[in-house]
């Protein structure tokens, strides 16, 4: 019954050669009594410990608290604690991994801790193990959820995107019939109109104003994804900004757009010289200047200076129209940023200008921001480019390459849209030529085949075998392979020129076809021959 | 509203008398802690006592780790407590972390209380230049390890084996550890809390009437803390129970209410 008081001799070998370590303590945690196992263990002599060390004392600081702030209330409350595990501390200094039991004694007025303990090297490891897989797993968890919210970001920002796309094709689809509604009324008053009244002057003038535009829209829209393709190669020579910016303004001012505007503009004396393409930098200008036209009162004035800073020039377009609210001065150079519907807005326009500028700013290795006081306070666009190393280019005299019409040549013209056809046809007679229409591939090559023309003025998408297949058979057959061939297309991506190349066509022009480009291409049909 | 406290904080009320005394627990443990001096003060009080959120208890959805990065989460708690289930000030005693949770509370509402029993208290627990807390960065990670270490064991549903214990009727099975378990990752976040806390510019914040119980030899709140507090605290006595360990109110409670009956017939009159 009372083992401390009248120990059996093999009570005594039993607590002294148990397999595992055993320690009393008083309630004060000295130990009074430790079995060889925890003596050999621990690397003490018995007379070390007993009355001399506490327990506390063969534990960390941290187990200590641990032991404090966990065992000692459990002790206290429910007089046992099992399996609890502590890094015990060995005279040398080293860790013993252990498993911990303890039971409270009372034995008339004195309290004992009775305390087991089990070394645990091997269990303890497998549980680091097992703990670190949980932490793995739980960081696997951490990562899969942040994954999670970073997919569904990416949803929101697509289904956003895709929302711009179908209001920015309402607003295209707005844009692009404005242009058809006069075209539709002249072309009923031409026909209506008696002969004796001579060429319809007005009514053309209408017509050329109205197709310009929507050529314009579709130019702009051709440019932006080619941009955003990254299809577009600069021709950069290093030029004066100052004179591009100045050919700009007075180009703009001849819009109606600028009637009721005045631009003030502010130049240095002195060249600034960039290393541009200067039919993009007079593009980047000519889009600020219409933005700022656009978005101004009538009578207002529109500020554009250039100045040399440190390293770049600093275009600037002040005007003092509807300004930009703080939170869109970022967003309105992205695609499709004019949300507001096309219906709202008096000036229409495709919302993409900016988005157009500022791809081809940032090509010439540009930036481009806006500033604004906020909406009714106007706004100001600042492009800063880097200042050229290079010496101003030779200057070409302007507008010396008016092309001169070619001589008169059989063009035989391929195209399945046959009001295209035609009217091409009939324009082409007033110049001279002689022109034949074909409106699918096969009858295309019997044609070549029979006739020899001159040049061929090919579509690309035919009905039956495509204009790559009929130039690949015109080619292949040396009866027709000298032929001069133009590709006609509305596919206006250099991505198509280069196919239309590779695939032997001696030419290449976006529809709407530009009478000027189309000429200069005859002229080199007409130098071939002569050779 | 008082039903969701009651629910988040295991809130529970016995006794009767025309002061209000609320019991909080520290580190590792829940309200069983208070025992014996919530049965005694009973007879002479309403006396509340209750689960910090994370601990015993409580509601453990509660424990937003955010709200409580900071004993004044906990703080916020203790005075709801108080507004929601007494109609006047109380009489605080706090233990531990507890301690310093209702001084932040004096501190925000000094008018809820009429006195604070600190036992066991530590505004900060590492040692600073001459301020000696007790401990170093690296104890305070060694304690988080052992607390690691005894994951599997202390949140387990499967109750660790039964020990008969001599002269004392064995504890039921469910209720084997319950006192001080919980939530690993709680217990975890609640020590780094409590830990790394420090609230030693706070102190001469607070002005209601204090008693700080210390014990002789304690090394989570050494003696240098007791001094610290007792010449920081604007309104405060010290008393040292002799006692090895941090909790007097379970090893030593006949001397921990002997030290606080003689606090309250001052406060009390």
């Amino acid at each position: 019954m009372d083992d401390r008081t009248a120990p059996q001799p093999d009570d005594r070998h039993l607590y002294e050669h148990a397999p595992c370590g055993l320690l009393t303590c008083s309630l004060d945690g000295m130990v009074v009594r430790v079995n060889a196992i925890a003596c050999r263990w621990l690397g003490y002599d018995s007379c070390e410990l007993v009355g001399r060390l506490r327990f506390d004392d063969l534990l960390t600081i941290g187990g200590r608290v641990f032991r404090q702030t966990h065992c000692e209330p459990l002790l206290q409350i429910q007089g046992s604690v099992a399996e609890v595990q502590f890094d015990m501390v060995h005279r040398a200094g080293r860790r013993v991994p252990a498993l911990v039991n303890m039971i409270r004694r009372r034995d008339g007025t004195f309290v004992f801790n009775d305390i087991a303990i089990f070394v645990a090297a091997d269990r303890r490891a497998y549980e680091k193990e097992l703990l670190s897989a949980r932490y793995a797993a739980d960081t696997l968890v951490t990562t899969l959820r942040q994954t999670e919210g970073e997919l569904e970001k990416i949803n929101l920002q697509l289904s956003e995107e895709h929302r711009r796309k179908d209001e920015f094709l309402a607003t295209l689809a707005h844009e692009l019939r404005n242009p058809l509604a006069p075209m539709r009324n002249v072309v009923e008053l031409m026909k209506r109109r008696p002969a004796e009244k001579g060429p319809p002057v007005w009514e053309i003038g209408i017509f050329e104003r109205q197709l310009k535009q929507i050529t314009h829209l579709v130019d702009d829209l051709m440019e932006v994804s080619r941009i955003s393709q990254g299809s577009i190669t600069l021709r950069r020579n290093a030029l004066d900004f100052g004179i591009v910016l100045q050919s700009a303004i007075s180009d703009a001012q001849d819009t109606a757009l600028f009637v009721s505007h005045t631009v003030a503009v502010s130049l240095p004396a002195e060249p600034v010289i960039v290393d541009a393409d200067a039919t993009r930098l007079t593009q980047i200008v000519a889009n600020l200047l219409n933005n700022a036209a656009k978005y101004s009162p009538s009578g207002s004035q529109i500020d554009v200076s250039l100045v040399e800073e440190a390293t770049h020039a600093v275009l600037r377009v002040r005007d003092a129209g509807i300004g930009i609210a703080a939170e869109s001065l970022t967003s309105i150079f992205d695609m499709f940023s004019q949300l507001a519907p096309a219906i709202e807005r008096a000036q229409g326009g495709l919302g993409i200008g900016l988005a157009l500028v500022r791809g081809l700013v940032e090509l010439h290795g540009g930036t481009i921001i806006a500033h604004s006081s906020g909406a009714g306070r106007g706004s100001v666009f600042e492009v800063r480019l880097p200042l050229s190393a290079l010496p101003l280019a030779i200057e070409r005299s302007p507008g010396g390459s008016t092309p001169t019409s070619a001589t008169p040549a059989r063009i035989l013209i391929i195209d399945d849209n046959v009001d295209a056809a035609e009217s091409m046809a009939r324009a082409l007679q007033i110049f001279g030529h002689q022109t034949q229409v074909e409106i699918c591939g096969r009858r295309a090559i019997e044609a070549a085949n029979e006739c020899l023309p001159d040049v061929l003025l090919l579509d690309i998408g035919l009905p039956d075998i495509n204009g790559y297949e009929v130039v690949r058979r015109l080619r292949a057959d040396p009866a027709t392979r000298h032929l001069f061939i133009i590709a006609a297309t509305g596919w206006g991506q250099s991505v198509d020129r280069a196919m239309a190349s590779r695939a032997g066509f001696d030419g290449h022009l976006t529809k709407p076809v530009d009478f000027d480009l189309l000429t200069q291409l005859l002229l080199r049909a007409q130098a071939l021959r002569a050779t | 509203m008082s039903t969701d406290i009651l629910r988040r904080n295991h809130v529970r009320i016995a006794g009767s008398g025309t002061h209000t005394m609320v019991m909080a627990h520290g580190f590792g443990c829940d309200q069983s802690m208070w025992r014996f001096l919530a049965s005694r003060y009973a007879e002479q009080f309403r006396v509340i006592t209750f689960d910090l959120v994370g601990s015993g208890n409580s509601d453990l959805r509660a424990y937003v780790p955010d709200k409580y990065a900071s004993l004044h989460g906990f703080a916020g708690d203790l005075l709801e407590i108080i507004r929601a289930f007494s109609s006047g000030p109380v009489i605080f005693i706090g233990h531990s972390v507890s301690a310093i949770i209702g001084m932040l509370a004096t501190i925000n509402a000094p008018e809820q209380f009429i006195a604070q029993v600190m036992i066991s208290p530590s505004p900060s627990y590492i040692n600073d230049g001459d301020y000696r807390g007790g401990f170093s960065r690296a104890d305070i990670d060694d304690l988080l390890a052992t607390m690691d270490g005894n994951y599997l064991g202390w949140s387990s549903n499967i109750a660790p084996a039964i020990m008969g214990v001599p002269d004392q009727p064995e504890i039921r099975a469910e209720l084997i550890n319950s006192f001080c378990r919980t939530d690993p990752d709680i217990a975890r976040h609640f020590a780094h809390t409590t830990f790394l806390s420090d609230h030693r510019n706070d102190v001469a914040r607070s002005t209601t009437q204090a008693l700080i119980l210390q014990c002789s030899d304690d090394i989570i709140a050494p003696r240098e803390v007791g001094d610290f507090m007792l010449r920081t605290l604007p309104t405060s006595r010290l008393e040292i129970i002799d006692n090895i360990g941090h909790c007097p109110h379970l090893s030593a409670p006949a001397a921990s209410i002997t030290a606080i009956d003689s606090f309250l017939k001052t406060v009390l009159i």
